[in-house]
């Protein structure tokens, strides 16, 4: 019966494949001759195949137990002490140079050879100024060609052009060793905030250099004025532009492009930025310039300090789909403007980052303006801060682990307020078990250690959970991540512990005690002439008192309340009256009267009222002596009256 | 709620402060207001709501001392703005006053009509917009009265708290009971506010997104600058050649991060050309060999032909020295070359022994040979 069914599908799928068969020989497969590979490639597709180990210290540090940092200051120091030695490996070559000649490898790698010093005496030539050109070398530029100067040697006029970019591009500074990967990666980015005033050194070689051009020409002022705006000199970089225009020289799209940027110095009011805008734009189509990338992120940035009007993000739209249309595909720094002008802190929300993630997911994305490595951070910061929206928080991370996407992710600062937006956003918006499970133990301590101002979103999610079965694991990374001198932080896992009391027979009794005595002992500890350090209060002994006293744990309540009694005149603030009523009631239990009178006594001398009750408990449970009974009766007689 | 609650619960010892602050503030300014208004009844200014009635009714036959008061008052309104907010939460009904001051009210709607009359009288006289300066001065004068009842309610109110404080003070035993009773209650309410105020932002805020459409941006479709609208015409510009070498560096730095793994700091290493690249090429580096085709280290006998006899012992010898050079993997074709040459020398130097001993031919025969065959 069944058996012809299942011939026919037999006969079927072999129908299948031989048409599959069939069509597959008519394709033609055609085997490149050959492949040219670049020398990483290989390497790349290798490390392609690589994910980061989550459970690992970064591959900078050294793989030994005490050498892998736990915290974000330790992060910074162990990788800026390697840099360190670096350095002073650097230090040491250019100290000797004479013992690091010997030419041993074929070929030789130049990199290992020591830097070649030119002073006053040197002999030089024009090669020498394009040799240290061609390396960035830009103070033995200048040594050079003040040395050629002053012999009379003419100079080509390229050469002399391609120093001024030099000079025009780090504003005659020295560039960072390339080779100081770390100090790149760790130093602050406060360089960005430099960038809002004037920084360009007048009168600086590069200057003197575009000076002594007798018939400047359109590249020469180019240069002068990329490097001046580059540098906030507005006025006088557009004072040469408005110079260059008269003469009739046509400038390149870089130049429109940095006076663009500055335009937000040379004009005070809104409206007239952006008219000033529109007329370069104007300038550059009667040329018949075609603008690129960095003019179209040079227009965003201008309208992004235009406030955060309706108009203005009109003209950014309009903007964006007139490049579009000129076939200029936007980067992620062109995002990152239009974020910024859309979603402003006040203003009304706006949905754009949705619209752009439509845009972008999904993709791998290459670096084409500094401006892109800022996009990651604003986008996550406008998932949390503006939007509060999880979905859009998880698509952008998704983003950022896409291919090599995680590069752009700019320096240790950027990438660590990414993760802080990113926690923040997750604490807030997911269960927290999922979070713990999947986020805090996937994340933390490797790729990220939280701020205190994350741990303390962490430990009032947790409270206002009750999920006290993650404390003794967040106390041990707050002792981890040098958390215990926050004051604030400590009280908070404090009071967390005391509200979310555990059922009596749950061993978080116990590891509750154990915390609580090691916040004791931390802050006992601490040696008082410290700055800055975290101090007893009342509450934060009266929280330990509570804890420990749950444990039953009678002789350490004895220590801490010692403490508090003794030190009463220099603790401020008291504990509740609820701590202080359970140790009387323990040292009932402990039949140690002396102790539960010194409690009431001090009790009574922090002005809680309801000490009467406790003095009448004492009495009840315990049969009080004489001496007893007249130290009561001393302090309360004097409330009752 | 009325205001000896507020005064007294302990739980808003802010809001308690704060009240008492501004009591404080206002004994002095309305010490200082009603000594400059009714010297003779500065006795009787401790405060009771009906003397600042009759104030105000002084203030309106006073308009002098009237608008001071108001200064005064306006000032004090100003200072404690925050104060204000929350003493009008608590304001009490005082029933008894209400029939008074309705009647207040309706003896100063007529003078108010009295007021009006005046003004347009004035207006006329004057001459000009008589309508506009009509306006102008009633509106001067309308504000200032409203601002007046303001005042003069805020100034009631305070007084009676002054007056309830004192009431208090006194008599410690009940604030103590009270105390006691707040402070059975204050644990709990502390909790619930922990537990509840966390909370609440959470629900509002998903409600919210919920209700608000945000705002979505068509990126590409609508209008545009139509600045270039002519795209064929443009062309690209040419670019400063150390500045763009620069530029490219400074972007590709930029995603330099410290290595992950040790493949990729392989790749940093082979970038700085610290490293033998992949693939593997035992030529590598070797530029000037690489100008060099193989078959011109390995077929060394056309150096030969020009000075070798084309055979005897010394031919045989080269050809076993091209066969030795052509192995050597060390030497470049120059230095072949030269080895070679070095031989030539050589046998040059021992020609005549050679010929003597016969393993170079006789000196004019052997070219005339070579040229017959």
């Amino acid at each position: 019966m069944n058996i012809p069914s299942l011939l026919r599908r037999r006969l079927y799928k072999v129908n299948i494949l031989s048409r599959l068969v069939s069509t597959s020989k008519e394709e033609k497969i055609e085997i490149p001759y050959r492949i040219n590979r670049g020398p990483t490639d290989i390497l790349r597709a290798l490390e392609s195949t690589i994910t980061r180990d989550t459970t690992a210290a970064h591959y900078k540090y050294h793989d030994d137990p005490y050498l892998i940092p736990m915290n974000n200051l330790a992060k910074r120091s162990y990788a800026m002490a390697q840099e360190a030695g670096r350095k002073a490996a650097h230090w040491v070559r250019s100290e000797n140079p004479e013992l690091f000649n010997h030419k041993e490898c074929d070929p030789p790698i130049e990199a290992f050879f020591p830097k070649l010093v030119y002073d006053e005496n040197s002999e030089v030539t024009e090669m020498d100024l394009l040799h240290v050109i061609e390396r960035n070398h830009v103070s033995d530029a200048a040594l050079i060609n003040n040395l050629l100067k002053t012999k009379g040697v003419e100079i080509a006029p390229e050469t002399k052009q391609s120093l001024l970019e030099l000079l025009c591009y780090n504003n005659s500074e020295e560039f960072l060793n390339e080779a100081f990967i770390e100090e790149r990666w760790f130093r602050q980015s406060s360089s960005n905030r430099e960038k809002q005033r004037k920084t360009w050194k007048d009168g600086s070689l590069a200057e003197e250099i575009f000076n002594s051009i007798e018939n400047p020409n359109a590249e020469t002022y180019s240069a002068i004025i990329q490097g001046m705006a580059k540098f906030n000199q507005a006025a006088r970089a557009y004072h040469l532009f408005e110079e260059a225009q008269n003469k009739g020289l046509i400038l390149n799209v870089d130049s429109y492009n940095a006076i663009i940027k500055v335009i937000n110095f040379l004009k005070e009011a809104y409206d007239m930025r952006w008219t000033f805008v529109i007329n370069l734009l104007e300038q550059m189509k009667a040329t018949g310039l075609k603008p690129n990338l960095e003019t179209l992120n040079s227009v965003l940035y201008t309208l992004s300090n235009m406030g955060g009007s309706k108009i203005v993000k009109d003209f950014a739209v309009k903007t964006l789909r007139e490049f579009k249309n000129l076939g200029i595909e936007p980067s992620l720094g062109t995002w990152y403007y239009l974020l910024i002008i859309f979603c402003k802190d006040r203003g009304p929300k706006s949905g754009i980052l949705n619209n752009i993630l439509n845009q972008i997911e999904h993709k791998q994305h290459e670096i084409y303006d500094i401006s892109d490595t800022y996009f990651f951070v604003t986008a996550m910061d406008v998932a949390r801060n503006h939007l509060n929206d999880i979905s859009l928080g998880e698509r952008v991370h998704k983003l950022l682990l896409f291919g090599n996407n995680y590069n752009l992710i700019g320096d240790s600062y950027k990438e660590s307020i990414y993760y802080r937006h990113y926690f923040m956003l997750l604490i807030s918006n997911l269960p927290i078990e999922e979070f713990m499970e999947k986020t805090y133990n996937h994340l933390v301590p490797n790729i990220y250690v939280p701020e205190p101002s994350v741990m303390k979103e962490v430990l009032q999610q947790i409270d206002l959970n009750g999920a006290i079965e993650y404390v003794p694991k967040i106390w041990s990374d707050m002792v981890v991540f040098n958390h215990t001198n926050r004051q604030d932080l400590v009280n908070l896992i404090l009071t967390v512990m005391v509200e979310n009391q555990p059922p009596t027979e749950s061993d978080l009794v116990e590891k509750f005690c154990n915390i609580a005595w090691d916040i004791y002992t931390i802050i006992d500890a601490i040696n008082e002439e410290k700055f800055n350090m975290i101090k007893f209060t009342g509450e934060i002994l009266g929280k330990i008192l509570t804890l420990v006293l749950r444990n039953g744990d009678f002789t350490k309540a004895c220590d801490v309340f010692e403490k508090l009694d003794d030190k009463h005149n220099i603790i401020v603030g008291v504990p509740s009256f609820d701590s202080l009523s359970l140790f009387v009631d323990h040292c009932i239990a402990n039949k140690s009267p002396s102790r539960a009178i010194k409690c009431i006594q001090y009790a009574s001398d922090s002005g809680f009222p309801d000490i009467l009750i406790l003095g009448a408990r004492l009495n009840e449970k315990l049969t009080l002596d004489e001496s007893h009974l007249n130290q009561l009766s001393k302090f309360i007689n004097l409330k009752i009256h | 709620m009325n205001l000896t609650q507020i005064i007294l619960r302990p739980t808003s010892s802010k809001l308690n402060f704060l009240c008492r602050d501004v009591v404080k503030g206002i004994i002095v300014y309305k010490n200082k207001s009603s000594k400059e208004l009714t010297p003779p009844n500065s006795s009787s200014s401790s405060s009771s709501s009906s003397d600042s009635d009759d104030d105000i009714n002084n203030k309106t036959q006073k308009p002098d001392a009237a608008t001071k008061l108001n200064l005064l008052l306006k000032q004090m309104v100003e200072d404690s703005s925050n104060a204000k907010s929350t003493i009008q939460l608590a304001q009490p009904t005082n029933q008894r006053n209400k029939g008074r001051e309705e009647k207040e009210t309706r003896t100063s709607q007529s003078i108010e009509k009295k007021v009006v009359n005046a003004v347009k009288n004035v207006a006329e006289s004057l001459g000009g917009d008589s309508k506009q300066t009509e306006s102008e001065l009633l509106m001067k004068l309308l504000n200032t009265t409203e601002t007046q009842a303001d005042a003069s309610n805020n100034l009631s109110d305070i007084l009676k708290e002054m007056k309830i404080e004192r009431d208090v003070k006194p008599d410690p035993s009940r604030a103590e009971q009270i105390r006691h009773l707040l402070q059975q209650i204050k644990p709990e309410t502390r909790m619930a506010q922990i537990s509840t105020s966390p909370r609440k932002p959470r629900r509002a805020v998903s409600s919210k997104l919920a209700e608000i459409e945000l705002e979505q941006v068509d990126l590409f479709n609508g209008p545009s600058l139509s600045i270039f609208t002519n795209p064929s015409v443009l062309k690209e510009s040419p670019q400063l050649a150390t500045w763009e070498k620069l530029h490219q560096k400074e972007l590709k730095l930029s995603i330099t991060h410290p290595p992950a793994n040790y493949f990729q700091e392989m790749i940093l290493w082979t970038e700085q050309g610290k490293f033998w690249q992949f693939p593997i090429d035992n030529a590598f580096g070797l530029e000037d060999e690489s100008k060099v085709y193989f078959a011109d280290h390995v077929f060394l006998e056309e150096h030969l032909e020009p000075w070798c006899p084309p055979k005897g012992p010394i031919r045989h010898f080269m050809e076993l020295v091209c066969v030795g050079l052509s192995k050597n993997s060390y030497l470049t074709v120059e230095a072949k070359k030269e080895h070679i040459e070095w031989f030539k020398n050589y046998f040059e130097d021992k020609k005549k022994l050679l010929q003597e001993v016969g393993a170079l031919p006789a000196d004019p025969a052997p070219p005339q040979s070579i040229d017959k065959q």
